[in-house]
């Protein structure tokens, strides 16, 4: 049984197909990332999952279940917009929302303190929301979505607006639900926490998922076309015939080649130029790349 | 169900503990009994104080005439008037006058009454406080009634003669009602307009604070979290009930400190005499239970349209420029319930309670006047119902939509258009 299954999935709001026949399987205890540019229905999709839109065509299954108010409690949610009343006290916030999923207020109260325990919040827990750092606020949103221990986690950029160590506590605890058998989908710009952390991914593009499957094979499909070159002296070689584009960093530059070009053909030019190759290596393309590819193209 | 237990139970608890609250419903009360005794106490203690009273009269003979018309007494059954001497025909009325002045001055004496040697000249109260209405009204008639005395015996006409034929007749109003007759002296009136006024203020600040809240929970995005965790209907459920749970206890101690004050008037009335008007005021226990009854109808038709309103806008300017949608039919009560007030068994009158936006405040008013057949209420609160129902459907529809848009506030056209989504 899949966490959560999408068949020729559609809706519209008037005129405008926010999504479009998307189908979806997330395998349980998958982390699949959900990526996309600004508008691409990522949104929308999440919603139909937590059962606040209804889909206009296809089905949704979760943990094998038709959507439902009963599905939406085994579902956490961290939407990208996102914020707490302000005026309420962040141990009693947290209470609240944990009993609104479900649990009995006595166990949500002592989960509640061992979370903030956790996120090194408890003296604030008395604190109004409002009197919260913008980060603070974020760790306690992070709980709100995770504390009912729902077996489906889907987090709308959970790392932002958080500093390096809080967000690797977070990182941390997604891989920990992972590992108790939680599916998480993570929904991000950054696709450097994508290659880090999910398993799977799919790419969705004006309402119509366009990439999806796991996410080691699609990088293989792509071959290793790029290379990765470090060198002093010119770089003439680098308008090559075989060279597609280049990305130039600090360090080097990462050549994406042309298809079925060969990569010694750059290696024997580069020599020829006068430059000196201190690194030569063979890469698969970045996920960065393979999403600019996508989404221009579509 | 436990879902919509929990959010009206946040609702209450958030709002109840706002200084807000506190204020609106413990302060308010609190100051309006301090005005009321602090009134009470002041016209009972100044009207405890007779007042010291000198005649000069330059006419001649007039004077035992006034002393006998000044037989006001004080609602402590003291006289209103104590006079302390009276001059007949001075030789230098102006040394007197100087006397008499240095005396009221020095404390001795609180006014004196100057009356002309020409009696179609005015009388001159000469006092320290000619703000003191009350004490001019008993003594302007003795004055009144010493100098037609006067000329009338000049004419040798006998006075207890005029007296008899032009004794006046007051028109008393007694209302009729089931309950039987009782004497009116305008607190009919009195507890219509209070009532109209109410109600009105009631489910317009009742229904504003709906609106606000859900607007809160969108602009500081709870709402994302919120319908995550519960159904759009049991969170709109869940806050008019909650909104609801706040104004029956904004009510109930309100209803108490009434009851207090009453009492306390009434026991204050007893002992001065001054409270009169407050203790012949009477709310019928009927009219209060139909005030109650219509009300809570009235809020929630009223306030499931604020919750619409709130949940289709963004931000406070937006939701000011819509909240018209809501307000206009209870605005409109206001323009036409005078026409209820003249005349309440009118056929407009009937008309116009019957119908759902103006029954919340219009039949309390026909109630407080004459109560209408059981017939009449029973159809009004049969259609009030309908409607409430009615409009809790069309807005959950809105809301529904609404929460999820951000951005330009919508038209008119474009809330029609979303009833139509699923």
């Amino acid at each position: 049984m899949d966490a959560i299954a999408l068949e020729n999935v559609t809706k519209s709001y008037d005129s405008v197909t926010a999504v479009s026949g998307v189908n979806l399987r997330v395998r349980q205890g998958a982390v699949l990332g959900l990526l996309g540019p600004n508008g691409a229905g990522k949104t929308t999709t999440i919603r139909m999952v937590m059962n606040i839109l209804v889909p206009d065509e296809g089905s949704i299954l979760v943990l094998g279940q038709p959507v439902s108010d009963k599905t939406r409690d085994s579902v956490g949610y961290l939407p990208e917009e996102r914020g707490l009343y302000p005026r309420m006290k962040v141990r009693s916030l947290i209470v609240f929302f944990a009993a609104l999923h479900g649990l009995s207020e006595d166990e949500a109260d002592r989960r509640a303190r061992e979370w903030l325990e956790r996120f090194e919040l408890s003296e604030w827990s008395e604190k109004k929301m409002v009197d919260l750092s913008k980060g603070m606020q974020q760790k306690v949103q992070f709980i709100t979505a995770v504390l009912h221990r729902p077996p489906i986690v889907i987090l709308d950029e959970p790392f932002s607006g958080l500093d390096p160590v809080n967000a690797a506590t977070v990182k941390d605890i997604m891989l920990e639900m992972r590992d108790q058998g939680s599916t998480i989908i993570l929904s991000t710009h950054r696709m450097e926490q994508v290659e880090k952390m999910c398993d799977s991914i799919c790419l969705i593009n004006h309402g119509r998922s366009v990439l999806d499957g796991d996410l080691r094979a699609i990088k293989q499909s792509y071959g290793k076309n790029t290379v990765h070159v470090e060198f002093t002296g010119p770089d003439s070689f680098l308008t090559h015939p075989a060279i597609a584009a280049v990305d130039r960093f600090a360090t080097g530059v990462e050549a994406k080649l042309k298809p079925g070009a060969d990569p010694q053909e750059i290696l024997k030019a580069a020599v020829q130029a006068g430059a000196q190759i201190t690194r030569f290596e063979l890469l698969e393309p970045s996920l960065n790349e393979i999403f600019i590819e996508k989404t221009a193209r579509a | 169900m436990r879902k919509i237990w929990l959010i009206i139970k946040r609702e209450y608890v958030t709002r109840v503990k706002t200084k807000g609250f506190v204020i609106g419903t413990l302060i308010v009360p609190l100051i309006g009994i301090g005005f009321t005794s602090l009134i009470v106490f002041l016209v009972g203690h100044q009207s405890n104080q007779a007042l010291r009273l000198a005649i000069i009269d330059n006419a001649g003979g007039l004077a035992p005439s006034v002393v006998g018309g000044l037989d006001a007494k004080l609602p402590s059954g003291q006289p209103m008037y104590v006079v302390t001497e009276t001059i007949d025909r001075p030789a230098s009325p102006s040394d007197i006058q100087d006397g008499l002045r240095a005396r009221i001055n020095s404390g001795a004496l609180d006014a004196y009454l100057v009356i002309p040697k020409d009696l179609d000249k005015s009388a001159e109260l000469h006092t320290k406080n000619p703000g003191a209405y009350a004490q001019f009204g008993p003594l302007t008639s003795a004055v009144n009634q010493a100098v037609v005395e006067s000329r009338l015996n000049a004419r040798g006409i006998h006075v207890d003669d005029v007296r008899d034929i032009v004794r006046s007749s007051d028109l008393q109003v007694i209302k009729v009602s089931k309950e039987g007759e009782s004497v009116e002296r305008g607190q009919t009136l009195g507890v219509a307009i209070a009532l109209v006024i109410l109600l009105y203020t009631s489910l317009l600040m009742y229904g504003i604070i709906t609106m606000r809240s859900i607007l809160e929970e969108k602009t500081t995005r709870t709402m994302e979290v919120l319908i995550s965790a519960v159904d759009p209907f049991q969170l709109l459920a869940g806050k008019i009930l909650g909104v609801a749970a706040v104004a029956f206890t904004q009510f109930a101690i309100w209803s108490v400190s009434l009851a207090l004050l009453a009492t306390y008037g009434a026991a204050m009335a007893a002992m001065t005499g001054a409270g009169a008007a407050l203790a012949g005021i009477h709310v019928p226990g009927a009219l209060l239970a139909y005030a109650g009854i219509y009300f809570f109808g009235g809020y929630f038709l009223y306030s499931s349209m604020f919750a619409a309103v709130g949940a289709a806008c963004s931000n406070e300017q937006d939701a000011a420029q819509l909240q018209w949608i809501a307000m206009a039919p209870l605005v409109f009560t206001m323009v036409i319930y005078s026409l209820v007030l003249n005349d309440s068994s009118s056929r407009a009158s009937v008309i116009l309670s019957e119908i759902p936006f103006f029954a919340p405040v219009l039949m309390p008013l026909r109630v407080s006047l004459q109560v209408p057949p059981a017939w009449q209420i029973a159809l009004s609160i049969g259609l009030l119902f309908l409607s409430i129902v009615v409009v809790i459907y069309c807005s959950a529809k809105i809301y529904r939509v609404g929460i999820l848009m951000y951005g330009k506030r919508p038209t008119l056209p474009e809330l029609v258009r979303w009833l139509r989504y699923s």
